[in-house]
């Protein structure tokens, strides 16, 4: 009796917990409180830091409760973020969300979106020259994206060990969108260029909110064809979006599927970051290039944007270019918050949706390039 | 490994120069053709016009009589109408009041008569003539 009461005491959490667990969980408590009391996208924040708690309860090995062992329900779940299922849903279902007309009615902000895609390739170089491995850099680089799935996704393919700091660090930055971008955006551009107005954009026709999908699919996938599983499922949501005789299928899309998607990421996700695995140096590495990833992007496409205002007759707000990473819509909301300090009557929001979703497909393309180069 | 030496080991200064060179082409690509899109749409919906006037230019008779915009754009039911609205117009001598137009148009049995002047309107066929009135426009015929 006092043998098995013993047996029983040693294999509580209690007793097989040490301060890493306790660091962990501090971490897992700290996403769901700035989730829940501030708001910092608590879709994911709050899964995510749930997730982090079932990761880090001390279970001895062989019942199937730990996410990294075979027989174990998480590691079937886990299975959607590995395989890159759940970031081609979630793309889908973004696809089924967004508006392009912005995007159609001036094309040339998509330029913006592509110049922000430079953090990858400077973090990339970054990582490399820290000593990680090319695989592990190219995940690490792909944080600046600003994009959590197509992150999840290409570490899955790459280095899928590293699923876990890539993937909270990716979402903890795009949850602090809203704190690590204004300074830089004020850094980086004089008021005389925060107050610029944008022109009203053109009503976009119906029929080109239709065809879009399809020419952009074509002709994205044909030149980076290894972006084909995020692309190919952004776009054909926006079809069911905009086809209007799918209504139903993009409803499914945008709300049950991603909402479902979302929670077992999100879960999953957080259960990977155990302490065991997580609480090394290479991630502390991979959340000081994820951070720096992040500033670069955000400067590159303030920059071209400042670039691109030396050869346009009518200017664009340099601000804008911070919208060109792609975390939807927060970068955006950024732009317009910063905007409106200056001047309030000033609306750039609808503005900057065009970079901030050209920056999502860029983005894509450039986990697509990385693919290609490195999964051989 | 590390620093500039790792990266130059392990090809990284060629792969970021033309990931962000394959980033930069695809975007602007889909942008140069997004940009086009309702260009090649409105040519799409001109169709009809823009191949009259390509037959216009193999016409292998000297016909002097060039072919102006306005004949191209309208269908044959509306140059008809112009035909019908012209003679009605002499009937009812210049400046004219519109509804009196319409009115004789009505009478006279010609289908829509408040869509068909209002796109001979739009043609330039009829033209006000900045006292409340109408005038048949003899250069839009010519």
């Amino acid at each position: 009796m006092e043998n098995l009461l013993m047996e029983f005491i040693s294999n509580t959490g209690f007793a097989m917990a040490d301060y890493r667990h306790i660091i962990m969980i501090t971490v897992g408590i700290i996403f769901i409180y700035l989730g829940i009391a501030k708001h910092y996208e608590p879709l994911l924040l709050v899964p995510i830091g749930f997730g982090i708690l079932i990761g880090n309860i001390p279970v001895f090995k062989g019942l199937g409760l730990s996410l990294y062992e075979s027989n174990s329900v998480l590691h079937y779940l886990y299975f959607g973020v590995t395989s890159g299922t759940y970031p081609c849903l979630i793309f889908l279902g973004i696809g089924a969300h967004t508006d392009f007309s912005t995007l159609l009615a001036r094309p040339v902000l998509m330029l913006l979106g592509a110049a922000a895609q430079m953090g990858i390739f400077l973090t990339f170089l970054g990582a490399l020259a820290l000593g990680f491995a090319p695989k592990e850099a190219a995940s690490i680089g792909i944080i600046g994206g600003a994009d959590g799935p197509t992150a999840i996704f290409l570490s899955a393919k790459l280095a899928p060990h590293l699923i876990g700091p890539i993937a909270v660090a990716a979402y903890s930055y795009m949850a602090l969108v809203p704190v690590i971008q204004p300074p830089i955006m004020r850094l980086l551009t004089t008021r005389k260029e925060r107050l610029v107005r944008m022109e009203e954009p053109r009503v976009v026709s119906k029929r080109e909110k239709i065809i879009f999908p399809v020419i952009g699919f074509l002709l994205c996938c044909f030149i980076a064809p290894a972006a084909l599983p995020l692309l190919g499922m952004l776009f054909f949501g926006n079809l069911l979006r905009e086809c209007m005789v799918a209504e139903r299928l993009a409803h499914a899309a945008r709300t049950s599927i991603i909402d479902t998607v979302t929670i077992l990421l999100g879960i999953t996700v957080g259960a990977s970051t155990q302490a065991d695995v997580f609480l090394t140096p290479q991630s502390v590495g991979i959340f000081a290039l994820g951070a720096a990833s992040f500033a670069v992007a955000t400067a590159s496409g303030l920059l071209f944007a400042k670039f691109m205002n030396l050869f346009l007759r009518k200017k664009i707000n340099p601000l804008l270019g911070a919208a060109g990473v792609s975390a939807v819509p927060d970068s955006a909301r950024v732009v317009q918050m910063v905007g409106q300090a200056e001047d309030p009557t000033n609306f750039l929001l609808m503005h900057a949706m065009a970079p901030n979703i050209s920056g999502v497909i860029g983005s894509a393309i450039g986990a697509g390039i990385l693919w290609s180069f490195l999964g051989g | 490994m590390y620093g500039l030496d790792a990266i130059s080991a392990h090809n990284g200064w060629h792969m970021a120069a033309l990931g962000i060179s394959i980033v930069f082409t695809g975007l602007i690509l889909l942008s140069f053709t997004v940009a086009q899109l309702h260009n090649i749409l409105r040519l799409f919906d001109n169709r009809d016009a823009y191949y009259k006037r390509i037959r216009g230019l193999f016409k292998k008779n000297n016909n002097k009589q060039e072919v102006s915009d306005s004949d191209l754009s309208l269908s044959n039911n509306v140059k008809e109408a112009a035909g019908q609205c012209k003679l009605l117009i002499e009937r009812i001598g210049e400046p004219f009041p519109l509804p009196r137009l319409i009115e004789l148009s009505e009478k006279c049995g010609m289908s829509h008569p408040y869509s068909t002047i209002n796109d001979l309107i739009l043609a330039g066929f009829i033209v006000p003539d900045g006292k409340g009135y109408y005038v048949w426009n003899q250069d839009e015929q010519n």
